[in-house]
């Protein structure tokens, strides 16, 4: 019975939106204006992960070794951090390439080093770590372990930074949750609401399907559909508007607003889908909590 | 067919139902009559299931009306025809949608809800004005696109509140001729009225109400 009827509740739930256009049309807009927001911020924290991931890929590591460190220490310690998986040596550098590198970088200044007695830099292996996202837990064990041999003076490789890379991600992932949710709450008082509307507007029809003998769910699944089609459409108009305004702040013109080396992409397609599929369930449910008292003739 | 027992209905301080007992059997036609508050209206409306006794027990077809749940008294009421005062016709369909209206809340098959429709709307003489809306029509078409639709499902029961209220003698008198041929056909027939022309050239049971009481039969 209920497949047969499939094309009536279709026909009504079209019709209820024709019949109640202005409502729907203003539902829609603050609807699509509500998932855009969301959208965007959802379309700064994967760009913003994205470019904090790769800022972490990029992390090195300082080796400094000891002045009087023996040849075959040195090896050993060269040989033992290119055994790490994700780990490569950039360079060594020297003591005396530490000492023109600290001169080049003085420039003008670099007089104040002309009264040294000798040369107080210590020689060291610059390394660079991949994935780091996999790693980042086990550079302390790194660290650790190559205190403990023979030849090392000191290791530094940017801890806090670390640490405050992976709090700001909690923060904007929190941030993010707080604006979706009351986003979200938003949308379902605003289909709520809209679809209580289009049920005033059919109360008559509505008492009178009852009084010929309608059950509560022949008049209740054409509201139903009205909201999941309020909601696809505001999902599917949200993800339009949302990659038009990507395709205006391309990485072209992010290199032109002097944000060259940023490249910023379009959110992956799980969280598109995403998008829809919580627009839809929120029509759904908003059109649940507005039917719910409406059967009692 | 319907049986009353021990019914009381209250609207708040006021009583609209005081301990009435009705039994109608099956295939019969009967009046109710009364002035206008004797309570017709409501005993109607109780025994459609459109409003719940405040005591008693109402048993139609042998359900009683106050243990049944919500989507068995949907289901009830598509075996009960009712006709309404005010006709509660939808002005944004036409009439053969208004009286189609009864067949597609069954589910039942388009073709079926057509060739039904059809049928019942030549019954009543309204078969040239299917596309029509019902404000163009008089009063006496609307009256009887209510009836069309309160026959349309075949009920066992035809309830009727004032069908003949805002017609013409002569219209009455071609409601009243329609509502003989469907008890003719077996069809359980309840009529409220407070028209005395309709009463007094009929050899039907009568029953008459005051103040929510039957107070005799005729």
């Amino acid at each position: 019975m209920t497949l047969r009827l499939l094309p009536y509740f279709f026909k009504q739930a079209l019709n209820n939106i024709s019949n109640n256009r202005l409502v729907h049309v203003i539902s829609l807009g603050t609807t699509v204006v509500s998932l855009l927001i969301f959208g965007t911020f959802l379309l700064l924290f994967v760009n913003l992960s994205t470019w904090i991931h790769g800022w972490g890929q990029a992390m090195s590591m300082n080796v400094y070794l000891k002045d009087d460190i023996s040849e075959s220490d040195r090896a050993k310690i060269s040989a033992f951090i290119q055994d790490l998986p994700t780990a490569k040596i950039e360079r060594f550098i020297s003591k005396q390439q530490a000492l023109r590198d600290l001169k080049s970088a003085l420039g003008n200044h670099a007089g104040v080093l002309e009264g040294l007695s000798g040369n107080p830099l210590p020689a060291s292996f610059e390394v660079v770590f991949t994935n780091l996202e996999d790693q980042k837990k086990d550079l302390l064990g790194i660290k650790q372990a190559l205190e403990k041999m023979a030849g090392i003076a000191e290791i530094q490789y940017s801890e806090e930074w670390l640490h405050q890379f992976e709090g700001l991600i909690s923060i904007i992932r929190l941030v993010g949750f707080i604006i979706g949710g009351l986003l979200c709450i938003a949308i379902l008082f605003i289909v709520t609401n809209t679809i209580k509307l289009t049920i005033y507007s059919r109360r008559e029809e509505i008492e009178i399907l009852k009084l010929v003998g309608a059950t509560d769910w022949f008049v209740k699944i054409p509201f139903l559909l009205e909201g999941m089609i309020q909601g696809l459409l505001s999902g599917a108009f949200a993800l339009l508007m949302l990659y038009l305004g990507y395709s205006l702040f391309s990485a072209k013109k992010m290199q032109l607003l002097g944000f060259a080396g940023f490249s910023f992409t379009f959110i992956p397609a799980e969280y598109a889908i995403s998008i829809v599929l919580i627009s839809l369930i929120l029509g759904l449910l908003g059109c649940f909590i507005a039917v719910g008292r409406f059967f009692e003739v | 067919m319907i049986q009353v027992y021990r019914l009381f209905k209250y609207f708040g301080p006021s009583i609209a139902i005081r301990d009435l007992n009705l039994r109608v059997r099956e295939g019969e036609f009967v009046f109710l009559t009364g002035p206008s508050g004797a309570g017709k209206t409501t005993l109607l409306r109780l025994i459609f299931g459109a409003e719940r006794p405040t005591s008693g027990h109402i048993i139609i077809n042998g359900v009683n009306l106050s243990r049944i749940s919500r989507l068995k008294l949907d289901l009830l009421r598509r075996k009960i025809g009712f006709v309404f005062q005010d006709f509660k016709l939808l002005s944004k369909k036409t009439v053969f949608e208004n009286v189609a209206l009864a067949l597609e809340v069954t589910g039942e098959r388009p073709g079926l809800i057509r060739k039904k429709t059809r049928q019942t709307l030549r019954l009543v003489g309204l078969a040239e004005k299917e596309k029509a809306y019902p404000l163009q029509l008089s009063g006496g078409e609307q009256q009887r696109i209510a009836i069309a639709r309160a026959l349309v499902k075949d009920p066992l029961i035809l309830l009727a509140d004032e069908p003949t209220g805002n017609l013409d003698p002569d219209l009455t008198k071609d409601i009243m001729i329609l509502f003989r041929s469907i008890h003719i056909k077996g069809t359980t027939v309840v009529v409220a009225t407070h028209s005395r022309e309709l009463l007094e050239d009929t050899a039907q049971r009568t029953v008459f109400l005051h103040q929510g009481k039957i107070t005799g039969e005729k």
